[in-house]
Parts: structure tokens; sequence; C-alpha cells
């Protein structure tokens, strides 16, 4: 029922980028985001494309599960590329009926604007689908580390991050539950009107919230009991490690960015 | 109502690593009035199945067939909704599934569903409170003011207010004291008789399997494990140990009796009474 959301969804396989320490992948994820835009022309495109492919390729995450993230975006990428075909008026003129013209640059503008999308969120959900949640948010607290001098409650910040992360299945769990509980009763949640849906959420709502408000004080209950006082001293089961393929991914990505600065016109 | 299982499998998440397989090749026949309970470790595959008979999870291979309504995999959409009215489901942990602002329309939620009038469910819902125990008054509160065992009783009283004809039990009574365990029970006994219910109940109790069951089935890893009547079942005392399982404590002792005193009793009725009733007959003899 809920099967195809893959934010935040973790694949598990044995690869280079799997290995990566969390804060080096957060590191590239975050550069990664703004080089995308110095691409201009078709040749640091084509660099972006060929880098992005081949990383996901080393991820060993399979296209298939990945264009299954893409499906709920396409829409959006499909949309704001017809939008720039028919809006940008540059460059030679192409087609011609009526009032509609395409003109070369709009063309272009619009492959440009779906490869970046396409790009883009390609990589972010390759970071979460290489990384577990806990990872990603250790490498995060480390990062963010020393904003802790400014009285930035950072170690906070990051517990509230996993404690969310960690409950997102759970409360999947709990939603695919009472939705089957409350359909064993004849509540329909895929037909009707708006109006009629909207109203069929209700007996799926309040219980979630009851439970998760109940599920809250357990935890923040559990969490004192074993003695919990925030992040002042505290160690860690699993120390991050940082290898000679981080400084490598970094050194590549520095690499990239180069080459796109150099090429774009 | 007549439930018959075709070598029923399913995969869940299929198509992806996670893909993990529930159930596989389980064929089944529930005659129409039988009292049936399913035994099994947690994850052997009884809540899966259990949702397969009424249609919220769809076969990956086989069919499962209730009354005239056939499901069968790959099979086309169809209107569940009949279906749904006739077999009703209790889960576990039934009161996380309650949401109004009263009783009384929370249980009148189900049959307002099913195309009830709102008087015709304010009658129902009035009636099925005084089945499941609960004071009239209960029924103008709110069900987050109410106890643990009280929100059980609602909410299953919720499900009996369907009417329906075939009763689907996920493990009922987790989690109540005692008392209450034996009075939910014996509620459900008491409605799979006079109202001719085919009933289905999930559990880890031998105990309970043995007081109410016509017929146990006994699930493993997803698999048909063994199925018969309680006799035929507790007589396999160490295929039940290998999986984890074991004869119920009225049997247990029959057998520690039988050997300890030379004698051979026979087990027809499980039940304490039955019990207690032929070795006070056995003792009566010794003493003439």
């Amino acid at each position: 029922m809920l099967q195809n959301v893959i934010i935040g969804q973790y694949y598990p396989a044995e690869s280079p980028l799997h290995k990566m320490d969390s804060r080096s992948k957060l590191i590239a994820a975050f550069v990664y985001l703004f080089i995308v835009f110095l691409a201009n022309n078709w040749l640091t495109y084509g660099i972006l494309t060929v880098f992005t492919v081949f990383t996901i390729t080393a991820s060993k995450v399979p296209m298939r599960f990945l264009y299954k993230g893409l499906k709920p975006i396409l829409i959006l990428v499909v949309f704001t590329m017809l939008l720039h075909i028919f809006l940008t008026k540059e460059g030679d003129l192409l087609y011609k009926a009526g009032w509609l013209e395409i003109y070369e640059g709009g063309v272009k503008q619009g492959i440009f604007i779906a490869m970046r999308l396409l790009l883009l969120v390609m990589m972010t959900s390759l970071l979460t689908l290489t990384t577990t949640p806990i990872d990603i948010t250790d490498g995060l607290e480390h990062l963010l580390g020393p904003l802790k001098k400014w009285k930035l409650p950072v170690h906070e910040f990051a517990l509230m991050m996993s404690i969310s992360l960690r409950f997102i299945p759970t409360l999947l769990q709990e939603t695919e539950k009472i939705m089957k509980a409350q359909m064993a009763r004849g509540a329909d949640f895929t037909t009707g009107s708006l109006k009629e849906r909207a109203k069929a959420f209700v007996p799926l709502l309040v219980p979630l919230f009851v439970s998760s408000f109940k599920r809250a004080e357990e935890l923040a209950l559990a969490m004192e009991a074993r003695g919990y006082r925030g992040g002042e001293g505290r160690t860690r089961l699993r120390a991050l490690e940082w290898n000679k393929r981080d400084s490598i991914a970094i050194v590549l990505l520095a690499l990239l960015t180069i080459f796109l600065i150099l090429l774009r016109s | 109502m007549e439930i018959s299982i075709k070598q029923l499998q399913h995969l869940y998440m299929q198509g992806t690593p996670f893909e993990r397989r529930a159930l596989h090749n389980v064929t089944l026949h529930i005659a129409d009035g039988t009292f049936f309970a399913l035994i099994g470790h947690t994850g052997s595959g009884k809540s899966t199945l259990i949702q397969h008979l009424n249609g919220l999870l769809k076969p990956s291979s086989g069919s499962v067939q209730l009354g005239e309504t056939l499901i069968k995999a790959g099979g086309k959409k169809q209107n569940l909704k009949p279906l749904r009215r006739k077999a009703g489901i209790v889960f576990q942990y039934p009161e996380h599934q309650l949401f109004e602002e009263t009783v009384e329309k929370d249980i009148m939620f189900g049959p307002m569903n099913f195309g009830v009038s709102e008087s015709e469910a304010k009658n129902i819902a009035s009636n099925v409170i005084e089945m499941v125990g609960l004071p009239q008054t209960v029924l103008s509160k709110s069900p987050f003011d109410l106890s643990g065992g009280q929100m059980r009783r609602v909410a299953i009283a919720g499900v009996l207010a369907m009417n329906p004809e075939v009763l689907i039990l996920d493990e009922p009574t987790a989690g109540l004291d005692p008392a209450g365990r034996v009075e939910i029970m014996d509620l459900f006994y008491r409605l799979h008789q006079t109202n001719h219910l085919t009933t289905v109940l999930v559990t880890h109790s031998m105990e309970d399997a043995s007081k109410y069951a016509d017929e146990i089935a006994v699930m493993h890893k997803g698999e048909l494990y063994l199925h018969g009547n309680p006799s035929q079942i507790f007589s396999q005392r160490e295929a039940l140990q290998k999986v984890g399982l074991d004869i119920p404590e009225t049997v247990q002792f029959l057998l520690k009796w039988n050997e300890l005193s030379g004698q051979n009793l026979s087990l027809h009725e499980f039940t304490i009474e039955e019990l207690a009733k032929r070795i006070s007959e056995t003792l009566k003899k010794r003493g003439n």
C-alpha cells in the first residue's frame, strides 16, 4: 500500500558508496546541489550526467529502484520542461502553428531544466539510499559541531532528526494497520469526491495522533529511565571513520567542479 | 459461511530487496459454522493469512473463497464491501482504531459505512454495547476516557455492529487481565453459537484453542504445519514441541496422570471440567 515511498529509505548493499563516511557523502551531496547550477551547455551537462551515472553504478542501487522514487516528481519535471519549451522565445524558430511557437532556445532550455531536476533528485536520493538514517544524523552532528560555540543546540537538533527518521517506518506501519482496521469496518479511502475523501481520513488521523503522542511520552520516559542527559560528554558506539575512499571522492568532486567552471559558456 | 483457501502464497514488498515470503502453499478448508483456531509463533503467517479472508491483502498466487466471493491472484478489481460486511475482523489491540467523539458514534461507523440508516445504527449500537457487557451510559462517553479493557470491548462492539457471518479474531485477548480474557472469550463463544457464526481465532494460547475450537491449524514459517481436530493435534506432542509449542496443560496433566496411576484415560473434551469429571469417576470406581 505504502511501498513506493523511497524518500529516506535505505537500500542495503555492499558498495564503495555504502562504505563511505557519511560526512564525505553529505559534503559531496551538498556541493553537488550547487555545482549542478554551473552547467549551462551540452558539454557541461554531459559531464555531469556521466558523473552521476557513474556514481549510481558504483552504488549498486538498481535503476529500477531509483526510478520508483523518481516517479512522483516526473510530472513536475515534464511540466517545467513544457513550460520552458513553449514560453522561451530565443534562437531560431523551429515550429509555428497559430499562436503556438517553438524556438530552438526554448527546447534547449526545457531539456536542460529537466536534466537539472532529475540529476538533483537522483543524487540526493542516492544519499539516503546508501546511508542509514543514523549515519546521516551522526554525520550532520559532526559537520555542524563547530556551531556549538555559538550555543546552537546541534546535538538536540540531530537527536530530533534521528528520532523522526527512526519513526517514519513505524508510523507507516501504524498507518497501514489502522487503515486496514477501518477498511474492515467499511471505510473507503480511494473513491468519492475530494470532500468525502478528506473526511474519510479522520478515522485514520485521529488514532494516529493518539498513538504518536502516547509513543512520544513513552520514549521520553524510557530515555530518562536510562539516564539520558543530552550530548555533553557522550561517546559513540560506532565512531565515524574518514578513509582514503572519502578523500578520493572529495578530490573527484573538486575535479568535476573545476571542469564545469572551465567548460561552461 | 464456508471458507476455502487454495495454494495461497503471499509475498510482502514483492520486487524489492526487502521481499519476504509470508505464506507458502497454504490449502485449507473451513466448513460453515466451525470454530477454527489458528496457532503459531510470531511471524508464522497467521495474521497475513486472516487478512486475506476479507480482501485486505491479495494473494500473490493461489486463491481464497468466502461463500460466493472468490479472490484470486491477478484477478480483476472487485467491490469488496459486501465481503467486508460479512467477514468482520477484530484486529490485535483493536482499541487503537477508536476515533470518534463518543462511543456510540464509533460503533455506528461500521454499519453506516455499509448503508444502514442513522436511527437503525443507533439501535444496533445500544444492542451491541450490552452484548459486550458494558452499560448503556458508556455510549455517550468519549472512547478515550475509558479504561483499556473497556476500550477493547467498545472496539469489539464496533465490529459486531456489522453483524458479520464470519468473525475473525486476531489475538483478541492480548494484554487483558485473566478475568477479562475469560469474559471476552466466553462472549465470542456465545456469539458463535447463538448467531451460527464461522469463527477464526488466531492465538498463541493452546488453552484457548483446546477450550473453544472444533478444528485447529498450526502454522510454521508461513506454511501449514498441522491441521486437524483438537485430539488429533494434541496427540502429536513431539511435532508441536519441534516448533516451540506444547499441548495444553489439561492434556499434560492427563498424560502425567496416566503415567503415574497406570490408567489409560483418553480425552475428547479438553476442558478442566471434563478432566475433573473423568478423574473423579475413576477414583469412585476404585473406592467401590
